[in-house]
């Protein structure tokens, strides 16, 4: 027996009015949880989509550039020791950051330039499954190569080249079929031929070379620089670097989505908050004459105050547990409705658990404030009077 | 020698304000109460008793006047210590009993020593249970108020004055809702609790209910006739 006796019992007195409460403050609760489940889930499966639309890193070997001029003319910039990165360690040592699980996928490529006819053209080595992945807005007439002697040729050098599908080009004195004519894309994709990466690097004799490394990351909930930081720090020799401009555009849809989740959590919380407030309020009216009486037996205003804050923090804290549970599975539903169910699920957490009852205790108690102040102001004359 | 009394009105005067109207309650009432004395204060309803309790007891701050209590001026004690005062030497009972309703009868009797986090101790709680056999409830202990009758309630609220050994019960028509036989036994209680030397100040509208204390005080219309 204690001073929370007085707000356990008074709780237990009212089953159906308490319950009540609870119900809707729980129901606010589960809407928040679930609506924050939902977001992040949803966040992480649209920016895993996103990657596919192209990498936001890019690893290169580090290089020595110089600017050449003489007799007052710019001869232009000269790019020396440039070294391949070894593709194996390269991938392995990208895939074993500490953020790894952020990685979604990388692409390596090796660039050669040849000669087909008069005409000069870049020849690109790519893995296929890698490229496509984060590359899938491609489409092309003809398919795509699925045998080492395939290759891919862009719109711009098809054109150039006036290849077809179908058509035989020799290459470094191999004989390779055109598969496919890219549709152009507006990108250096558009001027290039492009083949299976091993091949090219057998071709030109430089086995497990690659020029570059495009990596395609998710960035949600870790800033970009962590994972480039990463990678340098697992790759000194090299250049890492981040395309801004992608990672913004993508983070400005995944931010969308969850600031959205966040201001439809709020408008809950301040009409669940706003209920508890309003039902102290009543409370307080109700319970002038319980106030009478504690004054009179020598509780000060402080104790009383303590009663009804106490009373809306169990509230709150059993709300938070039951919100909690039901909210996460309520986000299963949700995300089964929304067809995102797959590739990311929710994560129960004990921690989090605890953390939401202590936090909607809290938002309860701040939402009795007022409502409880008001009692513990009641004079005990007043409180006599309404007796 | 000026002898001390337990508790000294000097002049008190309360109003209350009705629809911008004010309503002269208590006008220049001085009375003294000594320790060990059992006195009834008696009058017509609206007469002023009830508030003049509620103003001896702390509950109601008097307009003007003084209040002193062992002759230390009750209106420079600052607000906890009006407290401690209301939880130790002083108690009230009403005439609708004032327990709270979803505390059972062991808890409403330990009330007073629930104000904060620290448990009450099991021997307040045997003082609690010995209190509640004294007034014949022992047996009640974990009953909620709702299945009392109203003289149990009553003699619930007496056991709550008991347990925290209050010097001065202060009493609002502690019969009042009971019929004879249990307002004569809740008297009787009250008679021997007086005995035992407590100061028993009572409000009552029946005469001879009044005349079992050692002294009455009239009030009429807010002044003391008698």
């Amino acid at each position: 027996m204690n001073l929370f006796t007085i707000p356990l019992r008074n709780i237990r007195r009212r089953p159906s009015k308490t319950l009540l409460l609870l119900l809707v403050f729980s129901l606010g609760v589960m809407s928040i949880v679930a609506l924050y489940q939902v977001s992040l889930v949803v966040g992480y499966s649209l920016e895993k989509k996103l990657t596919t639309f192209g990498a936001n890193i890019v690893i290169s070997p580090a290089t020595e550039k110089l600017s050449v001029s003489y007799g007052g003319f710019h001869l232009g910039d000269m790019v020396f020791d440039v070294q391949d990165l070894p593709e194996a360690k390269t991938s392995q040592a990208i895939r074993s950051i500490e953020l790894q699980d952020r990685i979604s996928a990388v692409a390596p490529k090796l660039v050669s330039m040849t000669k087909i006819g008069e005409t000069s053209i870049a020849l690109v080595g790519v893995r296929w499954p890698e490229e496509r992945g984060i590359k899938s807005y491609w489409a092309a007439n003809g398919t795509f190569p699925e045998k080492p002697d395939e290759i891919l040729v862009g719109s711009e050098a098809a054109s150039k080249l006036g290849m077809q599908v179908g058509d035989v080009l020799n290459i470094y004195g191999k004989d390779f079929s055109v598969s496919g004519i890219l549709f152009e894309t507006g990108s250096d994709d558009d001027s290039v031929i492009l083949m299976e990466l091993g091949m090219l690097q057998t071709l030109i004799d430089r086995p497990d070379a690659t020029s570059f490394i495009e990596v395609a990351a998710l960035c949600a909930g870790c800033p970009i620089e962590d994972i480039v930081a990463q990678i340098s720090t697992k790759l000194p020799n090299t250049a890492v670097k981040a395309l801004q401009n992608v990672i913004n555009q993508r983070m400005t849809s995944v931010r969308f989505v969850q600031k959205l989740a966040l201001s439809i959590s709020l408008v809950i919380l301040i009409t669940a908050a706003a209920m508890v407030g309003l039902s102290m309020l009543s409370a307080v009216n109700e319970r002038k004459k319980d106030i009478g009486i504690l004054r009179s037996l020598g509780f000060g205003k402080s104790q009383v105050f303590l009663i009804f804050c106490l009373e809306a923090g169990l509230i709150g804290a059993l709300s938070g547990v039951i919100g909690y549970v039901a909210g996460f599975g309520a986000s299963f539903k949700a995300l089964e409705f929304l067809e995102m169910a797959e590739g990311a699920s929710p994560v129960f957490s004990v921690g989090h658990l605890f953390l939401a009852s202590a936090a909607f205790a809290l938002i309860t108690v701040i939402s009795a404030v007022y409502p409880a102040w008001k009692g513990a102001s009641v004079e005990p004359t007043t409180a006599l009077v309404a007796l | 020698m000026k002898e001390i009394k337990m508790l000294s009105a000097h002049n008190i005067s309360k109003n209350y304000h009705t629809d911008g109207t004010i309503v002269p309650v208590l006008k220049d009432i001085s009375i003294d109460i000594s320790e060990g004395e059992f006195v009834s204060i008696v009058g017509r309803s609206g007469s002023g008793k009830t508030t003049l309790l509620n103003v001896l007891s702390t509950l109601v701050r008097p307009d003007s006047g003084e209040l002193r209590y062992q002759d230390e001026n009750l209106a420079l004690f600052p607000e906890k210590r009006l407290n401690r005062l209301r939880q130790s030497d002083f108690a009230v009972i009403f005439q609708f009993h004032h327990l709270l309703p979803y505390l059972s009868v062991l808890e409403n009797t330990l009330l007073p020593f629930m104000n904060s986090f620290k448990p009450v101790s099991k021997q307040r709680e045997q003082e609690a249970r010995a209190c509640l056999e004294r007034v014949g409830l022992a047996d009640k202990a974990d009953r909620l108020p709702g299945n009392l009758s109203g003289g149990e309630q009553q003699r619930v609220a007496i056991a709550r004055a008991l347990v925290k050994s209050s010097r001065v019960l202060f009493a609002d028509e502690p019969t009042g809702s009971l019929d004879k036989e249990t307002g004569r036994q809740i008297m009787d209680l009250l008679l021997e609790l007086h005995r035992e030397g407590l100061t028993v100040v009572m409000v009552t509208h029946e005469p001879s209910y009044a005349s079992l204390a050692e002294r009455t005080i009239g009030i009429e219309d807010g002044v003391v006739v008698q």
